[in-house]
């Protein structure tokens, strides 16, 4: 939604997060619209090449394992894939028990705090009610 | 829910949503690379398809659509793109003057009045200060203090 720190990474490590995020959309084994919406959204901020983006779509339709997508990721690019997976989780509304255990997994293996996912969700609750302010605003506006 | 309606629009009016987003981060004759990644973020939001956005890039070199895009563009639209473009227009830290007087063109189209436009300008405020808390969040402090701040 707003630039963030990722672009400031190497390539390889943007490609490796969003490669993450590709894993996460496909955790509940299906991919909705707005999962589509979001991870294409992630894929545009990491400003990788078309070639790339491309290999990381079909990565929706066969997903590298968690333990792969996890070792290409240094410590930065992971933390902002933990954030930005918390947001593809939470894009079709609700964070389910198969998404939270892999955020709690992401977590444990980047060394973060133990609440760091909780701390997360909660962040992106108060996004989820800014980008429903931004609607609410659109709606009253006079037609 | 995070994603919005944006997407649902028709292909083509989706396409002038992302041009008009396009002018507005050429609009002050340089393109950062923080424009760059929220320009490309946002088409992919809308799901925009890859071979539409590479014909949408070019229109970087191609300020002068402007009227055409106004006169065609749906009035929902144009409100996306007015509610983007002024967080597209804020992405490098500043508002620039040609950057405004197209916002202000957009809203106008738009219908959209002076205190309405206010209204979007505070909300994308609001949305920074969300953000940045994310970016600090981020770097939560790891279980053996070793990460940097």
């Amino acid at each position: 939604m707003l630039p963030d720190t990722l672009q400031n990474l190497p390539r390889d490590e943007r490609y490796a997060y969003a490669r993450l995020l590709a894993y996460m959309a496909r955790v509940d084994e299906e991919i909705t619209v707005d999962e589509l919406a979001m991870f294409e959204q992630q894929l545009g901020k990491a400003l990788l090449s078309p070639n790339q983006r491309e290999v990381l779509r079909r990565a929706l339709k066969s997903p590298p394992t968690l333990e792969e997508c996890l070792d290409g990721l240094g410590p930065e690019a992971g933390r902002l894939a933990l954030r930005d997976s918390v947001l593809m989780a939470a894009s079709d509304g609700s964070v389910d028990d198969d998404e939270l255990e892999v955020l709690k997994e992401i977590a444990e293996h980047i060394g973060l705090v133990p609440d760091a996912v909780q701390q997360l969700i909660e962040w992106t609750k108060v996004g989820y009610a800014w980008m429903q302010d931004g609607y609410d605003l659109l709606n009253s506006l006079q037609s | 829910m995070f994603c919005d309606r944006v997407a649902d629009l028709d292909a083509a009016e989706r396409a002038r949503y992302a041009d008009l987003l396009v002018l507005i981060a050429a609009a002050d004759g340089e393109l950062v690379r923080e424009e760059i990644q929220l320009l490309e973020s946002f088409m992919g939001r809308a799901m925009v398809h890859p071979e539409a956005r590479t014909s949408i890039r070019q229109g970087l070199f191609d300020t002068n659509r402007l009227s055409n895009l106004l006169k065609n563009a749906e009035i929902e639209t144009l409100r996306y793109a007015l509610r983007d473009g002024v967080l597209l227009a804020a992405a490098d830290g500043d508002y620039d003057r040609r950057e405004l007087r197209i916002l202000k063109k957009i809203a106008s189209s738009a219908n959209v009045e002076e205190t309405e436009l206010k209204a979007i300008f505070d909300w994308v405020s609001e949305g920074w200060e969300w953000h940045a808390k994310g970016v600090k969040l981020s770097k939560l402090s790891a279980r053996d203090d070793s990460l940097p701040e």
